[in-house]
């Protein structure tokens, strides 16, 4: 076709409504809210919350991945626009990441070797990165479903903070329930089916948010 | 044309509120850089490449112009758009060339290419395998899938349908690959 014969039949189309990234992101926070919300409805918060927060490291289970939730959510509405960046933000993203890890090895430290692992078994195991991922897979879907109205030049990559922002939110509601308190258990297994999620949603995002 | 990018962004917030002529403009002010950012990236590209590389441009600028804020610069906004569709256009076709006969052709019609000799090479193998064909079916390849004549001057001329047209160009290509991977055996 004739370029000129383009520009003809794409004037005639009428303009889309405008881009608001407040009204994608509030859906995308919503999707997220919905199951977490849910699930604590149905199951109810673990019944020793009050005390075992009494603890420092058990509220930073539940502020961790509420921070790298935000960060996420954050940097995933910035590269909606075609032009913007989000290196602040993506850089940010360490510092939770860094705290985590170093609860991990203060904890192994810290630790007679037999208690270390004591926690983890199948069922355990299972329970916890099974469930993050079950209330990750509605707002990873969401987020990565509203992405498409955007244009992100980064597919792969807002693929990957759709899915973090998902399972990092389904962590935060899942963490008031879990009674697992050893780092060793949760900064290991959240990070792992938080891991899982993004490397997902990074994978769908690079074929999904192409145009 | 020497729009400069502010009278590009007032063309653009009109289009966007409803001007269709205003859209117009606006892309036909920018057609032309981004005709010249295609051209200057896309050099071992036939122009009838870089013709549908900027298409493609226009038509992601077309899909997307919602994601402008008015209230922003356009340029970088623009700009963006450009690269990632020139850098996915060219990705795109790099993998192209490796297509077998039937894309193969297409390229050659349309490549003036880097090398004339590989294209004297390619041309000279192509008539070859032309001339295994019958005739009739030789004349459809050529008329059709390299000199680009029109499917109805092409039938009146043969005397056939462009139905039988399509379908014997499209057991003539069939026959073509089979011939350029099986050698000369390719006649069962």
């Amino acid at each position: 076709m004739d370029t000129d014969d383009l520009i003809a039949r794409l004037a005639t189309e009428a303009p889309p409504p405008p881009l608001h990234v407040a009204a994608l992101s509030g859906r995308i926070v919503i999707a997220t809210l919905l199951p977490a919300a849910l699930f604590l409805g149905v199951l109810g918060t673990r019944a020793d919350l009050a005390q075992a927060w009494a603890n420092p490291v058990v509220p930073l289970k539940t502020l961790l991945p509420l921070v790298v939730c935000g960060l996420a959510l954050g940097a995933l509405a910035r590269l909606v626009r075609p032009e913007a960046q989000a290196r602040g933000l993506l850089r940010a993203l360490a510092v939770p990441v860094l705290v985590a890890a170093g609860l991990w090895g203060w904890a192994f430290v810290t630790r007679p070797p037999v208690v270390r692992f004591a926690e983890v078994g199948m069922f355990s195991l299972s329970e916890c990165v099974g469930l993050i991922i079950l209330l990750a897979i509605l707002p990873a879907a969401v987020a990565l479903r509203v992405l498409r109205r955007g244009a992100s030049v980064r597919p792969m990559l807002s693929g990957a903070l759709a899915g973090l922002a998902a399972s990092a939110g389904a962590a935060t509601g899942y963490s008031l329930f879990c009674t697992q308190d050893n780092p060793l258990f949760f900064v290991t297994w959240y990070g792992a089916a938080i891991g899982v999620v993004t490397i997902t949603a990074a994978l769908v995002g690079r074929h999904l948010l192409r145009w | 044309m020497t729009h400069t990018s502010d009278d590009w962004a007032g063309l653009l917030r009109a289009a966007n509120a409803g001007d269709g002529r205003a859209y117009a403009r606006f892309l036909c002010a920018v057609t032309p850089v981004v005709r010249g950012i295609v051209r200057a990236r896309g050099r071992s590209f036939g122009p009838d490449q870089h013709e549908d590389i900027v298409q493609e441009v226009l038509l992601a600028l077309h899909r997307k112009r919602h994601t402008w804020r008015e209230d922003h610069p356009l340029r970088p906004w623009l700009y963006a758009i450009v690269r990632y569709k020139v850098v996915d256009a060219f990705r795109a076709r790099g993998a192209v060339v490796h297509l077998p006969i039937e894309d193969f052709t297409e390229i050659l019609a349309a490549d003036p290419g880097p090398d004339p000799f590989a294209a004297r090479d390619a041309a000279r193998q192509t008539e070859a395998l032309l001339g295994q064909l019958d005739p009739r079916a030789a004349e459809i390849v050529r008329a059709l899938a390299l000199r680009e004549e029109a499917p109805a001057d092409v039938g009146a001329r043969l005397n056939m349908t462009e139905g039988a047209l399509r379908v014997g160009l499209h057991r003539a290509m069939k026959k073509l690959a089979t011939l350029a991977k099986g050698g000369t055996d390719g006649h069962r």
